[in-house]
């Protein structure tokens, strides 16, 4: 048995390694990240482990906050540079908290709460009010890196709204995939009452290169709550300077009650990552835009 | 060799028993547990250990730092099982050395060892998956109702799961509650489980509407109406294993290294000697290759 998908996993690293030598591509390691050079691209993946408490400190006071997620991977991040033209879009969890802290949500009661109503309370208690379900906002990060020593360039790249939309259909094509990697930049368990959970995930295909960055959220027994952000970009490039970039933002929220009614099965419920209810969801905004250089 | 030790021997090698076994190992450890006090009193030397949650080759690690149990007495402050892959030996395992040792090994509840939050979090369906059936996670859940709720040791350090309750002044308090029964969604042995210290002034309630959360100020009053000079707790995932909070008055250990197998976080336990002189030792992960999984290297996947 373990013999056989050795033997698949040899024959799998060689037409791995002769997809890449087709497109000119090569991969990178070290102990704590990924990387793929392919079409001027550098694409990595850094992972580490979670922050510690003197750098949870310094984050908190940074952000403003006395809560953070319960595992912050704050030396994660997913980063797509383009070297000729100065593009740079990262992903991180600092960021992505700065958003949670500016939409600052009201915070959700757990199911346990309507109980906890009737209870009789210490003569002086403090009801904290923050967003404990670190929802955010947050879609990437992009700087443009001057290539030359320009200072004075106050180049940057702004999302534009477009018509134009991500090509599903070519994605689903089963070309080979040269990198993938999946990037956790914080997690928290909610006291065991759900999961809120932001992860991007990143695969390059011999013609392109297509990210999903995905918030989500699970209050067990009373909300799910799913905001994705998917970039795309192809290697086929018809000319400019920079490298056209297309996000597409959505957001998607349901009731589990009323997806209960609806007839969802409630081992759904138990999603871990959002990939099983996505489709269960109803849409409630969606966006599509692209990356446009504005130079000053 | 007894049956017991045989079975002890077995679960060391992370077999898991039949189910059978199981049900007699919970008929006998119920007896035991049974005459257990809500405030089970331990004497020292002991080391006291946080959260396991089913990462059973990080707790073989525990017990190379530790030492193995008869030869340490031990303390475990629940969440023994949940989120890693291995809780049906990891409690097991504990269980059968409790019975074996019921003087060298205490374990109490947590937040964790309970019907509803297993079916969430994943011991309910490793039974299933282990042993076709349900059985298995009912003999372990109605044992769970036996595990006491906190313990005193010399006297002088309390211990609990999760911290302090508003509806609980003195340990007398904690001793005349019926435990028996599964985790209440609120009340003190609720709070005993789930609450969490917090750097307030008093009493706080969570954000999520249902969950304590105490200041320093809560701590000193509890130790002082109770003459006790340290509370120690888990509950709470700590990157360096453990964490002092109020002046020393509590602290949190956490006994799960490499959380959920990808936090990279260490683990802690706390080794008191017979004059309570305090020492942590602090454990990494077992080795990729000692575990029986295979590596976390994501698979690709055509996601859209
Ligand atoms: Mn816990």
């Amino acid at each position: 048995m373990a013999q056989d998908s050795e033997v698949l996993d040899d024959e799998e690293q060689k037409q791995l390694q002769a997809a890449l030598q087709r497109v000119g591509a090569c991969l990178k390691q070290d102990s704590s990240s990924r990387a793929i050079s392919v079409y001027g691209w550098e694409i990595t993946a850094f992972k580490r482990p979670i922050l510690n408490m003197i750098t949870r400190d310094r984050w908190e006071h940074m952000l403003g906050t006395s809560h953070l997620p319960e595992m912050v991977f704050g030396d994660n991040s997913l980063e797509l540079v383009h070297k000729d033209s100065g593009l740079r879009i990262h992903f991180n969890a600092f960021d992505a908290l700065r958003s949670w802290k500016e939409e600052g949500l009201p915070p959700v009661e757990v199911s346990a709460a309507a109980q906890w109503k009737m209870r009789s309370k210490p003569s002086k208690e403090i009801v904290l009010d923050y967003d404990y379900t670190f929802t955010t906002s947050y879609s990437g990060s992009e700087a443009f890196i001057s290539s030359s020593n320009t200072q004075a360039d106050s180049s940057k790249f702004q999302w534009l709204e477009t018509d134009e939309e991500i090509d599903l259909i070519s994605l689903k094509a089963r070309d080979p995939i040269l990198f993938y990697d999946e990037v956790v930049l914080y997690e928290d368990e909610l006291a065991d009452n759900g999961v809120s959970l932001l992860t991007v995930k990143v695969r390059v295909m011999p013609s392109c290169w297509f990210l999903l960055l995905r918030f989500w959220l699970r209050v067990d027994g009373v909300l799910m709550r799913l905001r994705d952000t998917r970039m795309y970009s192809s290697f086929q490039q018809d000319g400019f300077d920079y490298p056209k970039v297309l996000r597409e933002r959505c957001i998607k929220e349901g009731n589990v009650q009323d997806l209960l009614a609806m007839g969802t099965s409630p081992d759904m419920l138990a999603d871990r990552d959002g990939s099983l209810m996505y489709g269960k969801l109803n849409l409630s905004r969606k966006q599509t835009e692209k990356l446009v250089l504005i130079r000053n | 060799m007894s049956d017991l030790d045989r079975q002890i021997e077995q679960l060391r090698r992370c077999e898991p028993l039949k189910e059978s076994e199981v049900k007699a190992l919970c008929l006998k450890a119920m007896e035991i547990l049974v005459e257990e006090s809500n405030v089970q009193r331990v004497d020292a030397p002991v080391t006291i250990c946080g959260d396991i949650h089913g990462q059973f080759y990080d707790m073989k690690e525990l017990f190379k730092v530790g030492g193995e149990c008869p030869q340490t007495n031990y303390l475990f402050l629940g969440d023994f099982v949940d989120r890693g892959y291995y809780s049906v030996e990891t409690f097991l395992l504990l269980l059968a050395l409790k019975v074996r040792y019921p003087d060298r090994i205490t374990l109490i509840r947590g937040n964790h060892e309970s019907r509803q939050i297993t079916q969430v979090y994943g011991f309910y369906d490793e039974c299933l998956r282990k042993y076709g059936s349900v059985n298995v996670w009912r003999y372990c859940t109605d044992i769970f109702d036996y595990l006491s709720l906190s313990a005193l040791i010399e006297n002088r350090i309390f211990n609990v799961h999760g911290g302090l309750s508003p509806n609980i002044n003195t340990l007398d308090e904690i001793r005349t509650i019926d435990r028996k029964q599964e985790v209440p969604h609120e009340g003190a042995m609720c709070d005993l489980l789930w609450s969490d210290p917090e750097a307030i002034d008093g009493w706080g309630l969570s954000p999520r509407g249902a969950g304590y959360l105490f200041g320093g100020s809560i701590v000193t009053q509890f130790n002082h109406t109770n003459k006790i000079e340290l509370i120690c707790r888990a509950h709470q995932l700590v990157m360096e294993g453990y964490k002092w909070m109020f002046n020393n008055q509590i602290v949190t250990v956490w006994s799960a290294p490499n959380y959920c197998y990808r936090c990279g976080n260490v683990a802690a336990i706390l080794e008191l000697d017979e004059h309570l002189t305090k020492r942590f030792r602090v454990f990494e992960a077992a080795p990729q290759e000692a575990r029986g999984f295979p590596s976390k290297k994501p698979a690709p996947d055509y996601f859209l």
